[in-house]
């Protein structure tokens, strides 16, 4: 109960500071609008051309074919320029070109006898994760629509050819059956399209080869993952005042033990972690629709990211104990806060995707939380994995909470 | 009267440098006790060991028949502290501090609320209770430090320098408080200050703590009649054994002694020497006369003077109080 008391008072002193409310719950919310916003906005300039290059090499020269071309180009955000496709590869490999799309020979044939026909989407490792995002958007939506159309068009026609054979038994199409029909195929559409994209990167197998997350599904996870960190800062400046003003000797007198007192100094840490997640996400879904931006999904396994939500909120209040115990002053409490808490979060992909970073860091990022908690949430939320396949990360985050919380205590100046 | 407070031979070390040299005392219960010193002293770190902030190096305590270094759990739930910091969360009201005080030494719904609301009384803070307390004078913050405190109704009140930096009003009502709280309650208080009229005025007894050392410990009369008569401070130009002796032998005069001169550390090698690290009382020396009867000893010390043809360089009568006892006792003024 006392360190419940020490809780209660610490988070009645942390609401009433309104700079950390808006730090810490609005500034990530400002992060990932202009973050999403921004990719949104690219390829809507004024006169001229800014649209992103995409070079096709089109093996198919069917009408299937243009008309996939032609919906690129009017899709608006992106360029069609033809390559042969040798001379694509060699200008891709030499990173002359960022990425190339190749449409496949019989493309249109398969189209028209509806077969599953699959697009490469090929890029250059070193190319720009956010415009390969805007163009993975934009063949994608152009890829759905043609199958859309296709499929339903060929459910018609099946139909029209019944219909035709067996005119006694007219009454099996009703209206109802037929728009039943053209919902059953716009659904097979959506979940077995016939055209298919398929995205790689050279270099990498195609079993790890990277998905492509839209810019919502990077940016909510990785800001909330930052300033979940940032929390800490808090709870080492709250020990700090503690000290400062001299609560703290007037905590350590009381009866209550040691623990009791740093336990109540790390679980408004905590609940305030934990809350600042629930806002985030809260607003990635519900707050990005409003704003008619892409909302984020949430993936197939919730309680997953709830308890990966708890060990994230866990490591920061851990570490807010470990700054405590290094700095001896205000100073050096915002100046490590700025140098360990951006660098992490820089280093473990909360503003850039991991697999970018990984192409030219290596194994660095691993050394930071942060790698982790992202790495779990980008499982969760985009992979569409669940908790079994996040428990290396899971434990990996608890193993850094032990190791923060354990130097903490070790460096811990309670006198 | 059974002692609630026994301290024996408390020390406090920090690597080599030892804050608290081994001191040894008793308060009663229901007795005021003062801890009188310069800044510096150890009073703070004798009292932080005994409220449990940090465990004595070496000695013991015993508060209420419990030892601090083996039942501190209990000697807490017994002892309250007013530490020196305005030790309060400013952007919260007076009644948001002293609840949160209350809680944390385990008082919950009715008792909290009254206690809160007896403390506040005793403070007289009643009116202003739910001001917050970055909007309150800085007597007023230290009324409310020093009700956070009594929260808890403890036995042993810890007070430690409890008017720093307040205004005389303030002062006066932390006085009143302290009296009443004593008075009417019988509660145990051991006050700590190095302002020898607020010790003078409220304690019974006084111990006097100097680097680290009790070096006198009694009722204030008691320590007050160390100075005898008086003492006068004379300066001399030349001071020698035998002029001491002659001195020492002077009707009404009890004592003569030289008072020892500070010296100033040697200079680092290139730095010119400074003349003097402090202010000097006179120029020559002086020499500390304590009186059986102080005007007869000045009048005889003069005569004697004269007669030898030896100039005064300076003469201080010093006031019968404790700032005097601790200037015979250690040649340094209180507030150095």
């Amino acid at each position: 109960m006392k360190t419940l008391s020490i809780t209660f008072k610490d988070l009645q002193i942390f609401f009433k500071d309104r700079g950390a409310v808006v730090q810490l719950f609005l500034l990530p919310l400002l992060f990932i609008v202009v973050f999403s916003g921004a990719l949104a906005a690219i390829g809507s300039g004024g006169e001229e051309d800014t649209r992103i290059l995409l070079p096709v090499v089109d093996l198919d020269g069917g009408e299937a074919a243009q008309t996939l071309l032609d919906g690129l180009d009017a899709a608006g955000g992106v360029r069609v320029e033809s390559y042969e496709q040798a001379e694509a590869q060699a200008l891709l490999d030499e990173n002359k070109l960022a990425r190339v799309l190749t449409i496949p020979a019989r493309f249109t044939a398969d189209i028209a006898d509806n077969h599953q026909v699959t697009l490469r989407f090929v890029n250059h490792p070193d190319a720009d994760p956010e415009e390969t995002e805007v163009v993975r958007l934009v063949i994608e939506g152009v890829a759905q629509d043609m199958s859309l159309e296709s499929q339903i068009l060929a459910s018609l026609q099946q139909m029209g050819a019944m219909q035709a054979n067996a005119p006694e038994e007219f009454q099996v199409f009703t209206a109802e059956r037929t728009m039943a029909q053209a919902r059953s195929q716009f659904e097979r559409s959506r979940t077995q399209p016939l055209v298919a994209v398929v995205q790689t990167v050279p270099g990498q197998p195609e079993g790890e080869r990277e998905e492509m997350p839209d810019a919502v599904q990077l940016a909510v996870p990785g800001f909330t993952v930052l300033f979940v960190f940032l929390t800490a800062q808090a709870t080492a400046r709250s020990i700090y005042d503690e000290k400062r003003v001299g609560s703290f000797r007037r905590l350590l007198a009381a009866p209550m033990s040691k623990a009791s007192l740093l336990a109540g100094k790390m679980i408004p840490n905590f609940i305030t972690g934990l809350i600042q997640t629930a806002v985030i996400f809260a607003f990635g879904i519900i707050g990005m629709r409003l704003l008619g931006l892409t909302p984020m999904a949430l993936g197939d396994a919730p309680m997953a990211v709830v308890l990966i939500a708890v060990a994230v909120a866990l490591c920061s209040s851990a570490f807010g104990i470990l700054i405590a115990a290094i700095a001896r002053t205000e100073n050096q409490i915002g100046g490590l806060s700025s140098v360990f808490l951006w660098v992490m979060g820089i280093l473990g992909g909360c503003f850039i995707p991991l697999f970018v970073l990984e192409n030219f860091l290596g194994p660095l990022p691993k050394i930071v939380p942060h790698y982790w908690a992202n790495r779990a949430f980008n499982d969760l939320l985009i992979r569409g994995l669940g908790l079994a396949d996040v428990t290396v990360e899971m434990a990996v985050l608890l193993a850094f909470t032990a190791l923060f919380f354990v130097i903490g205590l070790w460096r811990f100046d309670f006198d | 009267m059974p002692a609630i407070l026994e301290v024996d031979g408390l020390v406090k070390k920090y690597g080599d440098f030892e804050a608290v040299k081994g001191v040894s005392f008793s308060v009663e219960e229901g007795e005021v006790f003062g801890l009188l010193g310069p800044n510096g002293a150890g009073k703070t770190t004798a009292i932080s060991m005994l409220t449990g902030i940090f465990p004595p190096t070496s000695g013991t305590a015993r508060i209420g028949s419990y030892d601090i270094t083996t039942q501190m759990d209990q000697v807490k739930k017994i002892n309250g502290l007013v530490p020196q910091d305005l030790a309060l969360y400013p952007t919260l009201s007076a009644r948001a501090n002293l609840n949160f005080f209350g809680r944390i030494y385990g008082l919950r719904g009715k008792e909290l609320k009254e206690r809160v609301e007896d403390v506040l009384r005793i403070v007289a803070l009643t009116e202003r209770a739910d001001g917050t307390i970055e909007k309150f004078s800085g007597g007023m913050k230290r009324r409310v430090n020093i009700a956070a405190g009594l929260v808890h109704q403890p036995r042993l009140l810890f007070l430690d320098e409890p008017t720093v930096g307040v205004d005389p009003q303030s002062r006066n009502h932390i006085f009143e408080s302290v009296m009443r709280l004593n008075r009417e309650r019988g509660m145990s208080i051991v006050y700590t200050s190095h302002y020898m009229e607020e010790v003078e005025l409220l304690c019974n007894r006084v111990a006097i703590i100097d680097e680290g050392r009790i070096i006198a410990l009694d009722t204030i009369k008691n320590l007050i009649a160390m100075l005898g008569g008086g003492v006068i401070h004379v300066g001399l130009p030349q001071v020698d054994e035998t002029l001491l002796a002659q001195l020492s032998a002077l009707p009404a005069v009890k004592e003569a002694t030289l008072v020892p001169q500070p010296i100033a550390p040697p200079p680092a090698e290139g730095v010119e020497p400074k003349t003097q690290e402090r202010e000097p009382v006179a120029a020559g020396e002086v020499v500390k006369i304590v009186a059986e009867h102080s005007q007869q000893a000045i009048v005889n010390v003069i005569g004697f003077l004269n007669e030898q043809d030896i100039s005064l360089t300076s003469l201080e009568i010093l006031e019968p109080n404790l700032e005097s006892v601790f200037l015979h006792l250690t040649g340094k003024k209180l507030r150095e």
